[in-house]
């Protein structure tokens, strides 16, 4: 019996001692204490305090708190009385997908009792043990001076963030993200949290080579188990074949994969699920399958996929549902054709060829690149590797599924509810209004959770016995099972003018998606198509080519591919205006796009199809250049105290899109409910971005009905209308849209309904804050609470309901400039990030305070990808650094001394209230920005990711 | 729950031992921010653990009869980072703990396990090296003390026998009278990394200023367990303290170091940032002791 007091309560535990101090928290209903790494003692969202001072509660065994007094994050406020501390966190937007929201609050409510005024450097070190991923720690520091001017005077003082637009009470104010109170206080929220007590539990063998057949699975001791329900393997799963993307369907993705496969393509690819009562039983007959694989060769690099005679990652044979080439046949009788192969299905043609391990091509251009290059007074060539990086959310991926009533429930931590349930019906066999996907919070996506990679396992699992299962990834799961960032080879050649003009570009990017094609053409075509439109250059020229090969797979990241090519791009030009002896800034400024300037490169970039060629829309590129280099002072050189120090500057221009126009499309419905408030119902799905409270905003200044009026219902499939998701910047942009068009119809129906309800001409009606209609003519005056009174009433004419439908053709691309000073030590290879300037246009910010925060996570998410980030293989294919420790991420002590955020105020014509996406962007500028930045320090090229001090030093001739 | 087979509560240093001895297969736990890692990792699952954290009497700082300091082996990081005897006398060994993790560690995190794990990249490792430190292991059959440089038998291995725990840490007088020490923890990044290298040097002047007095340097995975570099220190004793001495005295150290290649660094970058952090940590002890570099 351990006897302790938890959150000023006395509680005894009949509980063995060697569980550990959080289980048993658990098991006292304490749930907020959420755990991210497998109790590796790294990621924080363990945090208790222990007698008063913070430890991970993982970390602890439960014997060893007899007599403690424990503190957990759910005591600090519920969502209807928060604390100081939690209202802080919230006002300054560092709330987001805040799966450790509650622990961040936490620690800064021991720190402020501790010292309630601490400096900087005490609000870092309180900070340091606590892994941010969505918001990086900046606007902490802000929250920090929320909290003691609060504590002090009664009221903030300082700045949270500009505002826009005075003539709307919602849009461009900081105001509450709808969903914070609940995130930061720890209520229920995620997926975990509405798991059924009678649950099973699924663990998934997964295979220990690369590449292998597997020839016999034998489960007979596995089976015999107490507790184990059933386990599936490729020879008793259904024969569907598909992909993880959740993309548009027809997915310009090869559908490649089953559930189960009988070759495995990568360490860690799926063997054999289990579900079994317990997670201990099902990992027993884990551990009890008996498997006879047959090894084969493996390759994992684009070099090793594309070498004459390399083991072939897919040799089973080709399918087309649509544009076969005529000689398929001839083309299929050179594959093996063996049944344990499967087989590859495109959707339409991707110019892939399984033959030669490419899952798809494109090439294309304007111009002749040939002719520039010849006329050029200078021309650089060189190639730019990028490494395999994992999106690390805090919440790992997780799926809890059930039946009831012959209906198939999935609760979702994903940015694609329908793509998901249309996935899922592929699988089982249902149709899809038996299967109802909810979306709950999501504990970080990034991309990852773009693509159903435990949703189709779990929904068939459930489907199969009836049962109700949950599966939750360990963290070394998320790593070697799950997507990362393509690796890319981008091989850049660029010349130009001693102008300053670029007269050609050309690029050969060739990618590896891994084992699987899930987004295979599209993020690498990403990398050209959202880099090459920044440019005014009458030649360009692509070339991409995308590897299968045995590596953990590749996926949707945010940023998608544009990182890579940015890169490529930015740092080419950087060498390029070296070599011409003309300064950067003013390439630059020669060279990009502006507004009316039409993009005839995008002719070739469409996703497998032809292109939308659109010229510039809004665009604030040449403002952020500027104002970025004065900030920065561009030109000047600073000089370290230490000459083992060396200071240098970079930048990178950047752009994105909103969306996918043509593809994507997004659907809401507006309803005034009895009281005259409104509940909306959207398709969209926030992953934490805060698009609820876009949607909220965006309704609240059409109906002019306060923001505590209005409630946003998302991500259920049942409740909601079609929506594509929440990928490719598309959310504020489509979703947003959707809503506005929603809320626009409610209001029309409003004001007619007032018109008739007053005799009076509906022409002469308009709506007033807070939710009434208002006569022009003769001043009468109808609340939306008389108006749906009446309507209802059973004289009325019904309910007050209006759909709204988005999609466009229009792309409002959101453009920006990243900025980096770094000091490099000449000695020691170290790179410090002295100063990084994100100034983005983001058309009108809708929530300014998230957006900054969003550009802030996304800058340091991106620094990590550039200077630390990097899953390793050793010669097996197996990843020697799954886990968080080894991996690599930056936390606050990574994070920049001076970090700055500015939204260029840019209206744009397409989007809702003028928005345009501010996400993904963000990830886009810093390998360049601090790339050039190093070059400018201590006069190398670092032409690989991470730029590790080893790489520096090796460049500086100091080792070999 | 922790895969432990079975976990025993010690009462007293006495009955620790006394367990130890009944159940030879069972492994000691203080905080567990390193063994409970690794029972997740599999590394000592299904292993019987006796628990010593309830020891209070293992933990504080004082100074002893004898005049060392005396650390008990279950004093966490944060509680020797801000102790003032420490921050008097030994403050690069605070400084060093103070590297680690974050506040969730530092609190559990305690110097005894640091030292116990026998892990060549623990952070208070080389500076207990270069300052000579002596461990306090106490049996059933009484007390015994170990040199640091006898502690580490090899990698994750150090000089406990059946039946004993270390009870404490001592730095003796002459060690830490009038010396002044720097650590430079290098590593990819500074948030809750592992060591590429450590780096931990402390002088003595002469009364002067003129002269290296004594100069010791302990090394963290420059070697399978931390390691002293006694040519270069040789070297250096007795020498004036110039540039050039300081130079030889880096570069003599790779005489005394045999880092290997990791995946997470190759031996080349670690030989030669060993040499760079020999130079720059005994810079940072000359001006630390008033003294001054003759370039």
């Amino acid at each position: 019996m351990i006897s302790c007091t938890i959150n000023g309560k006395k509680r005894s535990f009949d509980i063995d001692p060697t569980k550990r101090l959080r289980e048993m928290l658990l098991m006292n209903g304490n749930f907020a204490v959420r755990d991210s790494d497998d109790a590796e003692g790294f990621c924080g969202s363990d945090t208790v305090l222990l007698d008063g001072t913070p430890v991970f509660s993982n970390l602890v065994l439960a014997g060893e708190v007899e007599g403690c007094e424990i503190r957990t994050p759910d005591s600090l406020g519920d969502s209807m009385h928060l604390s100081v501390v939690q209202q802080a966190l919230i006002d300054a937007g560092v709330v987001q997908s805040a799966y450790n929201a509650p622990a961040a609050a936490l620690l800064m409510t021991w720190l402020f009792e501790n010292d309630p005024e601490p400096s900087r450097e005490a609000v870092k070190d309180a900070l340091s043990g606590i892994f941010i991923r969505d918001a990086s720690y900046e606007q902490y520091y802000l929250a920090a001076e929320l909290i003691k001017e609060k504590n002090k005077y009664g009221e903030y003082k300082s700045e949270i963030a500009p505002e826009f637009r005075p003539h709307l009470k919602a849009v461009g104010k900081n105001m509450p993200k709808v969903d914070a109170p609940q995130l930061v206080s720890g209520e229920r929220a995620f997926v975990e949290d509405y798991v059924d007590s009678d649950t099973c539990y699924m663990v998934v063998l997964r295979s220990p080579y690369a590449h292998a057949y597997v020839n016999k699975i034998d489960t007979s001791k596995a089976e015999a188990l107490p507790g184990v329900i059933k386990i599936i393997t490729a020879y008793n799963c259904p024969d569907v074949t598909y992909m993880s993307a959740g993309q548009g369907n027809p997915e310009p993705s090869p559908h490649d994969r089953k559930l189960l496969n009988k070759k495995v393509r990568h360490v860690g690819d799926r063997v054999a699920a289990i579900v079994a009562e317990t997670l201990e039983e099902a990992i027993k007959a884990r551990d009890l399958i008996e498997v006879e694989y047959e090894p084969l060769p493996a390759v994992f690099t684009v070099e090793e996929a594309m070498a004459e005679g390399a083991p072939l990652v897919h040799n089973g044979y080709v399918e087309y549902n649509a544009g076969a080439p005529d000689d398929l046949d001839e083309y299929n009788a050179k594959l093996s054709g063996d049944e344990r192969e499967g087989h590859v299905l495109y959707q339409f043609p991707l110019n892939g060829d399984v033959l030669h391990n490419v899952a798809a091509a494109n090439h294309g251009g304007i111009g002749d690149v040939d002719k520039a290059f010849a006329e050029a007074d200078a021309v650089v060539e060189a190639t730019y590797q990028t490494s395999q990086i994992q999106h690390t959310p805090l919440e790992t991926h997780i799926c809890f599924s059930k039946m009831e009533n012959g209906r198939l429930i999935i609760y979702a931590s994903t940015q694609v509810p329908y793509h998901v349930r249309r996935i899922v019906s592929w699988v089982t066999g249902l149709s899809e209004n038996k299967i109802h996907v909810i979306k709950t919070r999501v504990g970080g996506g990034y991309g990852s959770k773009q693509d159903i990679l435990v949703e189709d396992l779990t929904g068939y699992a459930s489907f199969a016995t009836g049962r109700p299962v949950l599966y939750h990834n360990t963290r070394e799961e998320e790593f070697i099972a799950n997507s990362t960032r393509h690796p890319m080879r981008v091989h850049v050649k660029m010349g130009g003018n001693k102008d300053g003009q670029i007269t050609g570009i050309y690029m050969k990017v060739d990618a590896n998606t891994g084992p699987y094609g899930n987004h295979a053409l599209t993020v690498p075509m990403n990398s050209c198509s959202k880099t090459l439109p920044l440019f005014k250059c009458d030649n360009m020229k692509y070339d991409l080519t995308i590897y299968y090969t045995n590596t953990p797979p590749a996926g949707a990241y945010q940023g998608y591919g544009t990182p890579k090519g940015t890169y490529g791009l930015m740092m080419a030009m950087c060498e390029l205006a070296d070599k011409l002896g003309v300064d950067y800034k003013e390439m630059v400024l020669k060279n990009h796009v502006e507004e009316g300037y039409m993009l005839e490169i995008l002719k070739g970039l469409g996703e497998g199809r032809e292109g939308n060629v659109v010229s510039v829309g809004s665009c604030g590129l040449r403002e952020a250049v500027e104002k970025g280099c004065e900030m920065i002072e561009w030109g000047k050189r600073e000089e370290s105290d230490d000459p083992d120090w060396k200071i240098g500057k970079g930048f990178a221009m950047i752009m994105q899109g909103s969306g996918l126009p043509g593809l994507d499309h997004a659907n809401a419905i507006a309803k005034l409910e009895m009281d005259g408030s409104v509940i909306i119902t959207s398709g969209a799905a926030d992953i934490g971005t805060g698009l609820d409270t876009i949607i909220a905003k965006v309704t609240s200044d059409i109906l002019c009905l306060p923001m505590n009026l209005i409630t946003v219902i998302s991500g259920d499939t049942d409740s909601g209308a079609f929506d594509t998701g929440s990928y490719a910047s598309s959310g504020t942009f489509f979703s947003g849209n959707a809503a506005v068009v929603a809320a626009t119809n409610l209001k029309e129906k409003i004001l007619d309904e007032a018109g008739y309800q007053l005799e009076e001409s509906v022409e002469d009606m308009e709506l007033r804050w807070p939710g009434e209609v208002h006569s022009k003519k003769t001043g009468e005056v109808l609340s939306f609470y008389d108006i749906i009174h009446t309507s209802t009433s059973g004289t009325g004419r019904g309910h007050l309901i209006a759909p709204g439908s988005f999609t466009t053709t229009a792309a409002s691309v959101p453009y920006g400039a990243h900025f980096a000073q770094v000091a490099v030590n000449i000695k020691t290879g170290e790179v410090k990030v002295q100063k990084f300037y994100a100034l983005q246009d983001a058309g009108t910010p809708i929530n300014p305070e998230a957006a900054l925060c969003q550009m802030y996570g996304a800058a340091l998410k991106s620094i990590g990808h550039t200077l630390y980030e990097d899953m390793k293989l050793d010669e097996n294919g197996t990843c020697v650094n799954a886990n968080m420790t080894d991996y690599g991420v930056p936390m606050i002590s990574e994070q920049p001394d001076d970090f700055k955020a500015v939204l260029i105020d840019v209206d744009d014509p397409d989007g809702p209230f003028g928005a345009k996406s501010i996400s993904e962007i963000a990830c886009n500028g810093a390998a360049p920005a601090i790339g050039n930045a190093i070059h400018d320090a201590c006069g190398v090229w670092i032409r690989s990711w991470p730029m590790t001090p080893e790489k520096i030093l090796r460049e500086l001739g100091k080792i070999k | 729950m922790y895969d432990i087979g079975t976990l025993y509560q010690a009462e007293t240093v006495e009955h620790a031992c006394r367990l130890l001895l009944e159940h030879p297969e069972a492994q000691v736990l203080a905080g567990g921010s390193d063994v409970l890692v690794q029972i997740r990792e599999g590394r000592r699952a299904g292993k019987d653990f006796v628990d010593i954290y309830m020891l209070d009497e293992l933990r504080g700082v004082s100074i002893d009869d004898e005049e060392n300091i005396r650390i008990g082996s279950l004093t966490s990081f944060s509680h020797i980072t801000k102790d003032p005897i420490i921050q008097k006398y030994i403050n690069v060994l605070g400084e060093a703990v103070d590297m680690v993790g974050g506040p969730q560690i530092r609190a559990i995190g305690t110097i005894g396990g640091n030292t116990c794990n026998g892990v060549t990249s623990a952070d208070s490792a080389s500076t207990l090296m270069a300052w000579d430190a002596v461990m306090e292991v106490t049996g059933t059959e009484g007390v015994r003390r170990v040199p640091i440089k006898d502690w580490y038998i090899k990698a994750k291995q150090v000089d406990l026998r059946a039946g004993e725990i270390q009870t404490a840490i001592l730095i003796p007088k002459e060690s830490y009278e009038n010396c002044f020490g720097h650590y430079i923890k290098y590593s990819m990044r500074n948030a809750l990394d592992i060591a590429t290298t450590g780096c931990s040097v402390n002088v003595r002047l002469s009364d002067d200023k003129s002269t290296f007095e004594r100069v010791r340097i302990g090394y963290g995975v420059a070697s399978p367990v931390p390691v002293r570099a006694p040519s270069a220190e040789e070297f250096i004793n007795g020498k004036e303290i110039t540039g050039e001495n300081i130079k030889l005295f880096s570069e003599m150290v790779l005489e005394d170091i045999n880092p290997r290649d990791s995946w997470r660094a190759g031996r080349a970058l670690r030989r030669h940032i060993s040499v760079v952090m020999a130079d720059r940590a005994i810079r940072e002890c000359v001006r630390l002791a008033g003294g001054e570099v003759h370039e």
